[in-house]
């Protein structure tokens, strides 16, 4: 390696005005092998950085601050909103068919809790919570109300502060496999609950107007009898 | 519990890698003044260097996985991030075409890549340096200097500085080579 063609293109590239010709051949030296003056770059990566040093200090203003929590809360947006589009992604693969017959699903749904596991309540126990977390972000997610002053501090903590979010989504796609197990069971479970919590109703609705033309029936048929043995007596 | 000012930026960073944003926080309250003295110098509106600086921190809190915990140097990365940044801003706003900025694309050319074998620097350690940075610079020649400007503050590449100064590339080259080998040697003497 030409020791001193990489030292010229090292100052060049922490310059940041290297051309492309330059720029690939200075590539080919530190993929070339061990021979590269890694400590000479790392030195001259340290003199450029102490450049700003000889600049008068200017300070920003002092909203910057809140203006960076803002972003930093808007980040998170950004990180919920992919995690629920995948979520989005990952619903419509499951069959139709399981949802659009809610009859079978009930029955499904009987067997199934007969049959269920407690690994399986286990996992459908995790997932719940992982949906139940999820639910905890978006209710602490309100947009600030702009009467509202956005303090630095504070709002990091509230707002910013995603708990390792891009660590839970790594963390919710290395489920993926698990999820999808049981998104079939979670189907089903959320069929069975809409189907109890809708039809109840209607159900009972139901049993109350048969009850009720049940003792309609019984009345008129007692107001019948009565009057037949009026007739009977007045003839 | 430790007195945030007794951290080290290394520590402080350390903490902002587990998304503690009190950390944030402090980094900001230590390199906000330096990092936008740099990008002020680099943008000129002040609106604008305020917006990049804001950007900067966001920069750093999506992309601290890319920080090099081994070789811990805090203030290059954060000056050069700054750098990279303001100049992205600068290329941008002038009319140069770019592509678009997306979050590969901030990996590559915002995010600095500093040599694994670079030494540690911290702000605390730089600010004693000050000195000696000033001494070596002003043994350069004005035409010197003037080229380090145009190439860090203006980010210019060879042939936009010899288009400007209207000199040759090959003499821009060298004078670059030259300026920043003096500006090295001077700072090495002083130590």
């Amino acid at each position: 390696m030409d020791k001193k063609k990489s030292l010229d293109l090292i100052k060049l590239e922490v310059l940041g005005c290297l051309n492309d010709k330059d720029k690939e051949s200075l590539e080919a030296m530190k993929t070339e092998g061990d021979e590269f003056p890694w400590k000479v770059l790392g030195d001259y990566q340290n003199l450029i950085a102490h450049l700003p040093l000889a600049l008068e200090l200017k300070y920003p203003a002092s909203d910057i601050k809140d203006k960076t929590a803002t972003k930093l809360y808007n980040i998170r947006d950004q990180i919920k909103a992919k995690v629920e589009a995948k979520k989005a992604l990952e619903m419509p693969a499951q069959p139709i068919e399981e949802i659009s017959e809610p009859e079978e699903s009930i029955e499904v749904s009987e067997n199934f809790e007969e049959n269920v596991t407690s690994e399986q309540i286990e996992v459908e126990e995790k997932v719940f919570a992982e949906v139940e977390e999820g639910i905890h972000l978006n209710a602490d997610e309100s947009t600030p109300s702009n009467d509202e002053p956005v303090k630095f501090v504070s709002n990091f903590k509230e707002k910013s502060e995603p708990e390792n979010l891009p660590r839970q989504i790594s963390e919710i796609e290395t489920k993926e496999p698990l999820k999808t197990v049981v998104d079939k069971d979670i189907i089903e479970k959320v069929t069975r609950d809409y189907i109890k919590s809708h039809m109840e109703r209607e159900i009972e609705s139901l049993s109350k107007s048969v009850k009720k033309n049940k003792l309609l029936s019984f009345i008129l048929f007692a107001i019948s009898i009565i009057l037949i043995v009026a007739l009977y007596f007045i003839k | 519990m430790a007195d945030s000012n007794s951290l080290t930026d290394a520590e402080i960073m350390l903490k902002v890698a587990g998304y503690d944003s009190k950390a944030l926080e402090q980094l900001y309250d230590r390199y906000a003044p330096i990092l936008y003295t740099l990008i002020k110098k680099i943008i000129t509106d002040k609106d604008t260097a305020e917006e990049i600086l804001s950007e900067v921190f966001v920069v750093v809190w999506r992309q601290i996985d890319q920080f090099d915990f081994k070789s811990n140097n805090v203030y290059s990365w954060l000056i050069t991030l700054a750098r990279n940044k303001a100049i992205d801003v600068l290329n941008r706003n002038g009319g140069k075409i770019m592509p678009e900025y997306n979050d590969d694309y901030e990996r590559e050319n915002i995010v600095p890549k500093l040599s694994s074998e670079i030494e540690a620097l911290e702000l605390a350690d730089v600010l004693n340096n000050r000195e000696k940075l000033e001494n070596a610079l002003g043994s350069l020649t004005d035409a010197q200097k003037y080229v380090l400007e145009l190439s860090y503050y203006g980010g210019m590449d060879q042939e936009e500085i010899a288009a400007k100064l209207n000199i040759p590339t090959v003499t821009v080259k060298s004078k670059l080579q030259v300026a920043f080998g003096n500006l090295m040697r001077k700072v090495s003497e002083a130590k």
